[in-house]
Order: C-alpha cells, then sequence, then structure tokens
C-alpha cells in the first residue's frame, strides 16, 4: 500500500464514522424535537399540521409543571453535595499517600460501574427497611440521597483531572508567602481548581436532571421529568411529551457548551 | 570574634518512610552570606531547604534562625522566602498580584502595596507595564524577576532559592546570575542557594557545600573546595582533575613522604600542609588540577615530571584539553591556555611536569 | 513532578475531606450492599417482611433454570454491547484524538451533549423513530422503499441498539483518553524507523491504546448487564433481562429477598466475567 492511499483511505474510514456516529447520536434527539411540533392530537405521520399548541399545553399541565420543579430541585441539592464531596475525595484520591488510599480510591469510586438500576433498588431496599425502622417514606429526599451518591464519584473523576494538572509547588509557595492553610485555599487552590469544580457541578446537574433509574426507584410517589415521560413513552401518547423533551434539551446542551468554554479557558490558562 | 549564625542547621536528619535522605546535617550560616549546597541528584541539598523553608518536618534534629528554634513554626510564620525551581508565580494573578501577595496576606494597605511593588520592579529592572499582564505572557528570563522580586518583597532574613536558573538558556543565564550577585550585595539578605551547576556556584557563592546521600561531605571557600577537596568525590565532582595513585611511606609532623612508580620526582615528600587531613601511611591519591600540568623537556628542572602520549585533543576556544596516556597507562587530564599554535600534538611523545606547591594529597575513597 | 503529599490519617486536612465520602458510600452504598445479601435469608409473607433465617431463596435461585436463562441472555446481550461499541468507538476516538482537531471541540460538545440527555427521552425518540409507523418507515416509504421496511422494533436487535445508543460514549471517552496520552514523538519514531501508517497504526497506537479499550469494555459491560430500560421500551418486554426480572420481582411479586438474591447473583456473576476476562487478558499479554 503507498501512503498516499493509505492517507486516503484512513480519511474517509475517520471522517465517515464520525458523520455516521453524529447521525446516530441525533437521530432520536431531533425525532423527538420534530414530533413536539406535531398539531394532532397523535404521535403518528404524516403531521396534520405544525404548531407550538403542545408547548402551550405543557405550560398548563399542572403534573407536567410539578415534574419539572421536583427534577430542578432535587437536581440543584444533588449538584451542591455532589460536587463538594466530589471534590474534597479528588484532593485525597489524587494529592495525597496514606495508609488505604486504593480503598478509599475504590470506595469513593465504587458506584460508577454499579449499573443505575441496581444502586435504585439496593438503596430502595434499604431506606424501606430503615423507613420502617424509623417511620418515613420515600421521597425527594431519599431520590436526592441516591443523586448524591450516584453523581458524587463522577464528580470527583472530573475535579481530579484539574488536581493532576495542579502543581502542588504553587501551594508551598503561597505558604512561604505567609499564607495560612485556609488563605492557601481560598487565594490558590480553589481559585485553580475552579474550572474543574465547574464542570463538575455542571455535570452533577446534567445528570440527576435527566436521571431515570434511581429517580424511579427512590423517589417514592414524587414525579421528575424522567419518571414522567416514561409513563408516557407509547406512540399512542401525545406531542405533549416530545415537548417536554425538547424543553429539557435546551438547558442541557447550553451547560454543556458552558461547560466547554470553561474547560478551554483552563486549559489555555493552565 | 564573629557574630551568631543567622542559620544554625544542628545533625538534622530526614526520612521518607524507611530512605534516609538527610543523615545527620549541621551547616552554621552567617549573616549576609551567600551559600552555595551543590551535590549530584539526590543527594538531600533540596531536602534540606525544604526543612529551612519549613514544608516538612525533620525527623531529628534542631534548626535554629537568629539563634529561634524553628521545631514547628509553620513555613506561614518563617522568616524566610523561597525561589522555586518552577518558580511557581500563580497562574490566576497578574504580576502585580504576584509580587504583592505575601504582603496583601499580611493585610498590608493596598496603596503601600502599590508602592513596595513599584520599588521592587525598578530592583528587578521589569518594566512597569508588566504589571498588568499575567506570568504566562513573559518571558523565561522576566518571570525568573518576578519570582525573585514576589520572594524579596516580604524582606526575609533568609532567600532560599532551590536552582532557580536550571530551565534557563545558557546566555540568559549568565545575565541572572550576574543579577543574583549584584541584587545579593544590594540588599545584604544571605542567600541559600541550591544548584548542581558547579560554575555557577564557584561565581556566585562566598562558601560552597558539597553533600552527597544525605551528608556534607565539605564546605569551604571556593577556591578551598577546588585545590583542596576533602575526599576523591569532592575533587572530581567540582571539575575535572587528576588523581594519580602513591604510597605515603612516612607521615612525621610536618613533612610527608611519598613514592610512586609512575612519577619522576627529585624529592619525594611534601609538607604537611598540602595533604588532606590524616592521610596516615600506605596507599593515597595525588590530586592535581589539569590546568596546572604543563608540558617540559626530558631534563627539565620541575618537581614532579612523567613520560606520556597525547590521546586527544579539545578545543575548547580559550584554552585547549588534552588527554595523554603515561608509559605505564595512567590517564591524565592536561588543560593549556590557548595560543596561535598548538603546544602539543595527538600523537606525539611529550614528558608533562607539576609544581610540588599545586600537589594535593588525598586518601583513597569512593570517587 | 511529586504530586503526591504523605498525610497521616490523624492530620485534619486529610480525614477531613475523606469523611463526607467515607460516610456517604459507607452507608449508602456498602451497608446497603450488605443489607441485601441478610435480605435474602429472610421471607415474605402477605407482602410483608420476615425476619427469619431460611435459605429458601437461595434454593429456589439454584433450582429454576428460567433464572439463569435470563442471566445468560443479559450476559451475552451485554458482550455484544461492548464488541459493538469498542468496534464504533475506536475511529471515533481515534479520529478525536488524531485527526479532527479543528472541529473537535465541537464534536465532543455534540457526544457531550448526547451522553448527558436524559436516556428514557432518547429511547422514547427511538420508539418514534422505529415504530412501524414512525419516522424511519415514513421517510424510507417516500424513497419508495416498502411499507414497513424498519420492521425492529420490539425485538432484540432494537434493545441492543437502545444499549449501543446509550453506553457508546463511556468508549468514546476512555479510548479517546488513552489515545491521546500516547507520545507523538513514539509514533513519529516508528515512521522514523520506517513503518507504513498502518504498521506504525498496528504496532505502536494500538497496543498502546489498550487501557482505554480495556476500561471501555469493563464499564460498558456492567453497566449492560444492568439495563432495564431499553429491553422494556424498545425490544417490547419480550425477551425481559436480568434487571426487569428484578424489577418484576420487587414490584409485582413483592418478593425482596428473591429480588435481593437476583441483584447479587447478577452482580456477582458480572464481577467474575470481568475477572475472568482480564485474567485471559493478563496471560495472553505474558505470553506474549
Amino acid at each position: 500500500m503507498n501512503h498516499r492511499f493509505e492517507s486516503a483511505l484512513a480519511n474517509v474510514i475517520l471522517y465517515g464514522s464520525m458523520v455516521a456516529v453524529l447521525v446516530f447520536f441525533y437521530v432520536p434527539i431531533f425525532t423527538l424535537i420534530a414530533f413536539s411540533f406535531q398539531e394532532g392530537r397523535f404521535l403518528t405521520l404524516p403531521f396534520d399540521g405544525v404548531s407550538l399548541k403542545w408547548y402551550g399545553a405543557l405550560f398548563q399541565s399542572g403534573a407536567a409543571l410539578t415534574a419539572l420543579w421536583n427534577s430542578t430541585l432535587i437536581a440543584v441539592f444533588a449538584t451542591v453535595f455532589a460536587t463538594a464531596i466530589g471534590t474534597m475525595a479528588a484532593i485525597v484520591a489524587v494529592r495525597y499517600r496514606f495508609k488505604g488510599k486504593r480503598a478509599f480510591q475504590g470506595l469513593a469510586g465504587a458506584p460508577l460501574a454499579f449499573p443505575q438500576l441496581l444502586l435504585g433498588i439496593v438503596l430502595l431496599l434499604w431506606f424501606s427497611v430503615l423507613g420502617r425502622w424509623f417511620g418515613f417514606n420515600t421521597g425527594i429526599v431519599t431520590a436526592i440521597i441516591g443523586h448524591i451518591v450516584y453523581i458524587a464519584p463522577f464528580a470527583m473523576v472530573i475535579v481530579a483531572v484539574q488536581v493532576y494538572n495542579f502543581d502542588p509547588v504553587l501551594e508551598d509557595a503561597a505558604r512561604d508567602c505567609g499564607a495560612s492553610s485556609w488563605d492557601v485555599y481560598r487565594h490558590v487552590t480553589i481559585p485553580l481548581l475552579w474550572p474543574g469544580i465547574f464542570s463538575a457541578a455542571i455535570f452533577a446537574f446534567l445528570l440527576s436532571w435527566g436521571n431515570f433509574y434511581i429517580t424511579y426507584s427512590l423517589a417514592g410517589s414524587t414525579r421528575t421529568i424522567p419518571t414522567f415521560i416514561f409513563s408516557g413513552i407509547a406512540v399512542g401518547s401525545s406531542p405533549l411529551y416530545p415537548a417536554i423533551a425538547t424543553v429539557v434539551f435546551i438547558p442541557g446542551i447550553l451547560l454543556v457548551i458552558l461547560a466547554n468554554r470553561f474547560r478551554l479557558r483552563a486549559a489555555r490558562a493552565g | 570574634m564573629t557574630a551568631a549564625p543567622i542559620l544554625s542547621i544542628t545533625d538534622v536528619h530526614k526520612s521518607y518512610g524507611t530512605y534516609p535522605a538527610l543523615k545527620g546535617v549541621s551547616l552554621d550560616v552567617r549573616q549576609g552570606e551567600f551559600i552555595a549546597l551543590v551535590g549530584p541528584s539526590g543527594c538531600g541539598k533540596t531536602t534540606l531547604l525544604k526543612q529551612v523553608a519549613g514544608f516538612e518536618d525533620t525527623t531529628s534534629g534542631t534548626i535554629r534562625i537568629e539563634g529561634e528554634d524553628m521545631a514547628g513554626v509553620p513555613a506561614a510564620l518563617r522568616p524566610t522566602s523561597m525561589v522555586f525551581q518552577k518558580l511557581a508565580l500563580f497562574p490566576h494573578m497578574t504580576v502585580a498580584q504576584n509580587i504583592g501577595f505575601p504582603l496583601k496576606l499580611r493585610k498590608v494597605a493596598p496603596n503601600v502595596i502599590a508602592t513596595r511593588v513599584d520599588d521592587m520592579i525598578r530592583l528587578m529592572e521589569l518594566k512597569p507595564e508588566y504589571l498588568k499582564r499575567y506570568p504566562k505572557a513573559l518571558s523565561g528570563g522576566e518571570q525568573q524577576r518576578v519570582a525573585l522580586a514576589r520572594s524579596m518583597i516580604s524582606s526575609p532574613k533568609l532567600l532560599l532559592l532551590d536552582e532557580p536558573l536550571s530551565a534557563l538558556d545558557v546566555k540568559l543565564k549568565k545575565v541572572l546570575q550576574a543579577e543574583l550577585k549584584r541584587l545579593h550585595r544590594s540588599v545584604g539578605v544571605t542567600f541559600v542557594h541550591v544548584t548542581h551547576d558547579l560554575e555557577e556556584a564557584m561565581m556566585l557563592a562566598d562558601r560552597i557545600c558539597v553533600m552527597r546521600a544525605g551528608k556534607i561531605l565539605q564546605l569551604g571557600e571556593p577556591a578551598d573546595i577546588y585545590y583542596r577537596p576533602a575526599d576523591p568525590f569532592v575533587a572530581g565532582f567540582i571539575g575535572e582533575t587528576n588523581l594519580m595513585p602513591i604510597t605515603v611511606t612516612a607521615c612525621s609532623g610536618a613533612q610527608v613522604s611519598y613514592g610512586s612508580d609512575e612519577i619522576v620526582d627529585a624529592q619525594g615528600s611534601l609538607p604537611a600542609s598540602l595533604v588532606a587531613g590524616d592521610v596516615g601511611q600506605g596507599p593515597a591519591l595525588m590530586n592535581v588540577r589539569p590546568e596546572l600540568i604543563r608540558r617540559c623537556d626530558k631534563d627539565a628542572d620541575v618537581d614532579c615530571k612523567l613520560p606520556a602520549t597525547v590521546t586527544e585533543v579539545f578545543t575548547k576556544g580559550g584554552t585547549v584539553q588534552y588527554r595523554a596516556r603515561s608509559t605505564q597507562g595512567l590517564e591524565l587530564a592536561i588543560e593549556i591556555q590557548g595560543t596561535s599554535h598548538l603546544p602539543m600534538q595527538l600523537g606525539e611523545d611529550v614528558w608533562l611536569g607539576w609544581a610540588k606547591k599545586d600537589i594535593w594529597v588525598l586518601k583513597p575513597g569512593e570517587a | 513532578m511529586d504530586m503526591e503529599v504523605s498525610r497521616s490519617w490523624r492530620d485534619p486536612e486529610l480525614w477531613v475531606k475523606a469523611l463526607p465520602s467515607v460516610v456517604l458510600q459507607t452507608t449508602c452504598f456498602l451497608a446497603p450492599l450488605v443489607m441485601t445479601f441478610i435480605l435474602t435469608f429472610q421471607k415474605t409473607q402477605n407482602f410483608q417482611l420476615n425476619w427469619t433465617w431460611s435459605l429458601a431463596t437461595w434454593t429456589d435461585v439454584f433450582t429454576k433454570p428460567h433464572y439463569w436463562t435470563i442471566l445468560g441472555h443479559t450476559l451475552f446481550m451485554a458482550v455484544a454491547c461492548v464488541v459493538v461499541c469498542i468496534i464504533i468507538a475506536f475511529p471515533i476516538a481515534y479520529g478525536l484524538a488524531t485527526r479532527f482537531k479543528r472541529l473537535d471541540n465541537e464534536i465532543k460538545v455534540l457526544i457531550t451533549f448526547a451522553f448527558i440527555t436524559d436516556a428514557t427521552l432518547k429511547t422514547f425518540g427511538w420508539v418514534l423513530f422505529l415504530d412501524k409507523k414512525g419516522a424511519a418507515n415514513y421517510l424510507l416509504a417516500h424513497l419508495g422503499f416498502p411499507a414497513e421496511t424498519v420492521a425492529f422494533l420490539f425485538t432484540d436487535w432494537a434493545t441492543l441498539l437502545g444499549m449501543v445508543y446509550n453506553l457508546l460514549p463511556f468508549a468514546i471517552f476512555t479510548i479517546y483518553l488513552s489515545i491521546d496520552n500516547i507520545d507523538r514523538s513514539l509514533i513519529l519514531a516508528a515512521y522514523d524507523a520506517g513503518a507504513s501508517k498502518f504498521r506504525a497504526f498496528w504496532e505502536v497506537t494500538l497496543p498502546l491504546s489498550r487501557p482505554g479499550i480495556w476500561a471501555g469494555s469493563v464499564l460498558i459491560f456492567l453497566l449492560g448487564v444492568g439495563v432495564f430500560l431499553e429491553p422494556k421500551v424498545l425490544g417490547g418486554g419480550k425477551s425481559p433481562m436480568s434487571a426487569e426480572l428484578i424489577r418484576q420481582t420487587f414490584e409485582t411479586r413483592v418478593n425482596w429477598p428473591l429480588g435481593a438474591a437476583l441483584t447479587l447473583v447478577l452482580m456477582v456473576v458480572a464481577i467474575f466475567v470481568v475477572l475472568l476476562f482480564s485474567r485471559v487478558a493478563g496471560m495472553r499479554r505474558a505470553g506474549a
């Protein structure tokens, strides 16, 4: 094989598969967006007409708005706690050398490789047994706890990348300049880890906001957007559901772009 | 009478796990002195600096600064300031913020900080328009000056320099070496400078401290270390040298007698002042620096001489270096001030000679 | 660069930061797992948990082939998903790390968004696309294809499509990271030694990206054995996988001990398969 032929072949394979995969990724997403503009009552083709009426219906549907509110509430709490816990764990897992380091890394990251539905079920059993002993039911609080268990390891991994790129000698330099432990965190560690922490927070929010499995097991009778949509997945249901999906996409894509901007800026400064 | 040392290190040990990085180091540094710590990688020179700066706790031993025991005093509260190998400028702060950071932490008023930063900028000969830039936008040499300015602004009693010039190119290095020397003279602060560059140490330091495997081998002025090394390791570490085996036959007070199969020697005895400590009878090494050996005639009236064949010639601008092998197989290095014609040719059989006053006799040991 | 600083557990710098994770994952991950194990020795009566110690559940699990058939099917689907994902992900990751320098950020954003978007939404989108009267057939009919050309919704193929769709980004990310970490000069050295582009790829890039392929495979396999949405929604629930069986055991049959036992069996078998494969891979590498 000569070089030019090899290059051309490689380009065809690489660019071709890239385009194919991007199309593959966006087929269901664009299908949903398209169906949200169906004027008629049913999710069938051809459309009766194109309209925004289901978006109007969405904002009048109490159940949909409650689900939106619940998703947001759970996501905000889960983001704050999972990011804080994950950030601290990342510093411990990357920067410190101590007895039991491997065990710590394993424990703090374990839920990453645990199927979400099973995590949800195991936690459901746990909260049901505890609930019987202490008299509580599963609901929004147990859902938040489940989300934190699942998302904190993701946050840890994302912040860990930033910790790797952070030269610890800067902390020594700050101490040498007269900084107390708190000063070091405030003026050096946190500002320099900030891009990683911020990305982790955005990811945590999105993972929680779109989470189905854990919410499904742990939220009791509380509905979030994903569980609400799950109840409506059927061709026979109305275009209200694709409309919700489309509304949910918007903050998602904005936050992903924002996180990417932040990552790039951090890469340039570092 | 000498003044009390500003830094007094007594029998300091430091272990990382089971690895001993410092094995009993003692060192006194005088007020206003420029001292260089040199040695191969892993000799403990940077570890020692970290103990003084307070980044790590010593395993045992004491470190006193101006007589005050530093045990338990965190780095932030020690009157020391460090210039790091990688400079450690804060990438998220401007040059002005970097330099002013130590004062900001000490809650100095912003306008006072601004004035002091201006002073430092002038002292380090940095352009004022750099103040608002970020360190990444500066050249290596400029970053170096910013790092120095940040270290100097809090008026430390001890400035600790951890190989800050090692990453620079040769030309810039020379400029900044001169700058360091000037800075040291003008501010009168005590400098402790870690380096693996001997030329740099010789050029800058008042005294040089040679370390190896967690111990101090020798502490002395540059000329002492160079011409009167304590052992074969120091002799070889501080530039190229010739170590010729001899046998000490008698040492009686002021005189040391020796013999050698190789060297044609007029007398075979030396004053004790040219001998490192207690050599004792038996095998020893005769140390002669390459630039002290000259070509001579077979019958010339020099103290020591031997016949040899020239095996290599390296022209190094101002000087010419030769390698020669003596008739009995001894390898010698010779350095001669360059002239327009070469005093020795490759493959030539010559006589090499040196004066007795240039000899330094050592006990054999690990080189 | 020496990254690590020694710390003892008495140092607050260490334990204050480690404690939240340790407490969280001990009380809400390890303890529930232990309790799940304990639950398998209990019984349910009239939809109530009865605290009696018995091996009845485990006898049930080990005597009914039904559970094991489903488990076998689940493992098969997960392995198939791993193979397909790695084959698709490799050129994508390789291209991202080496070729598409100008567009790589836009591509990463697009992949990340597709990854982060809720699986229920995307699965729903697939249903609308693949349905007999869905978007795909509608478009194909307009191009002159016969009616209902795409007719694999509610089969294992649709389940596999959904699994690959939802898990593919894990393989892309892990393989991308390992290729991105390869020192460019190694590849240039291979060219310098006279290797063709293809040889350099085969002899240098591929072996060095093995950690990423392995990490992606393990992650996808472990997550793949636990899928529930895809077989239920895209597979139509016709050939259930373990997760669906477990969920039914809890919800419909309200048999907690059995559900707990099936959960543990699934996890243990999955981890066993991973260890087996890593053993085989390790032996192959040692033998090579």
